[in-house]
């Protein structure tokens, strides 16, 4: 396959990633921090609503154990990718790691929706992961540059990590198998919203959302 | 804000994203994750995603002018946009750019 029909295959992600990336860089030189962390956190941290939520903790002045614990319970749902990639990617070399860092929603949703011959497999996968890393890399730093060189007012630019989790509620609330649990974690986070000391509020609600989805795993599943 | 504590906040992001990309090709080499494990899987990120809206909304003051419409009118923007095209950015951009046209322009004293 040559680079070229890669390169055709990633251009929905190039599409999406370069805007939100720029969106991300922008709320980032909002909150004052230096536009090449903008670069490192898309090199090495390569997670949409994960890096958000980085810069939301980060403007709240959360602890790094909160950090991590939100960031973790976030990209948990990224285990599942993996889970369902497990035989394809057992067949290939070590450089299969950079494969499986870069496993965001929309590199996953891209391998699996195209067919790749299997012995092509490896050096296909290679590079769009890195073409869909590239695109994101490089829409945050344009957004983290321009958002400190342009002079504009970008006031409520931040509500963009609301929608983005809107949007997200939305696409996993369709994929979902069942629609209870949508509705208890609009409960839980209505009152943890109301009730819960703001630091502590994401900590306490997912916490209460875990034990709820355990503890009542019959009557969820029956439903 | 100081340095020492964003490249924390990175290196801890980076390390425990990886780690959530990683676990299953650790854990189930050679066997199948149990059927608790997939359920939570399944059922997990869509009530983290719905917390966290309401989690970006915590500072919001409901009591005080001009109550939160802002907010609530790009959540409602965002999302019937979102349910009708299905495009993520279309909803994103709009309801954005609805939300601060708002701030700036309509509610001023905000």
């Amino acid at each position: 396959m040559s680079f070229f029909s890669i390169f055709k295959m990633t251009i929905p992600v190039l599409m999406g990633y370069i805007p939100l990336g720029m969106a991300f860089g922008l709320l980032l030189s909002k909150l004052l921090i230096p536009w090449y962390y903008a670069f490192f956190m898309s090199l090495f941290i390569f997670a949409g609503a994960g890096q958000f939520l980085v810069l939301a903790l980060f403007a709240s002045q959360a602890t790094i154990l909160e950090i991590g614990v939100a960031i973790f319970l976030l990209n948990l749902r990224h285990t599942f990718y993996g889970l369902s990639m497990l035989s394809t990617l057992k067949k290939f070399s070590w450089k299969k790691h950079y494969i499986i860092f870069g496993l965001t929603d929309e590199t996953f949703a891209l391998l699996k929706t195209n067919d790749v011959k299997e012995e092509e497999r490896e050096r296909v996968y290679l590079i769009i992961t890195a073409l869909n890393q590239s695109y994101w890399i490089v829409g945050s730093v344009i957004g983290a540059v321009l958002g400190n060189i342009v002079p504009f007012d970008y006031r409520g630019i931040e509500f963009s990590l609301t929608a983005l989790f809107v949007v997200l509620s939305i696409d996993l609330y369709n994929k979902s198998r069942q629609h209870k649990p949508f509705l208890i974690s609009i409960v839980i986070g209505f009152v943890g919203m109301l009730a819960f000391p703001s630091d502590k509020m994401l900590i306490l609600s997912l916490s209460l959302a875990a034990v709820v989805l355990i503890l009542f795993k019959k009557a969820l599943e029956d439903g | 804000m100081d340095s020492s504590y964003i490249i924390a906040g990175i290196v801890i992001a980076s390390v425990l994203t990886y780690v959530t990309r990683i676990i299953p090709f650790i854990f189930f080499r050679n066997k199948e994750p149990s059927a608790t494990i997939k359920y939570i899987e399944w059922n997990m990120p869509v009530m983290i995603m719905v917390i966290l809206v309401f989690y970006a909304l915590k500072d919001v003051s409901w009591g005080v002018y001009p109550y939160g419409i802002a907010e609530m009118i790009g959540i409602v923007i965002a999302g019937s946009l979102h349910v009708k095209y299905k495009n993520a950015l279309l909803s994103i951009f709009v309801a954005t750019v609805t939300y601060m046209v708002l701030i700036q322009k309509v509610f001023i004293n905000y």
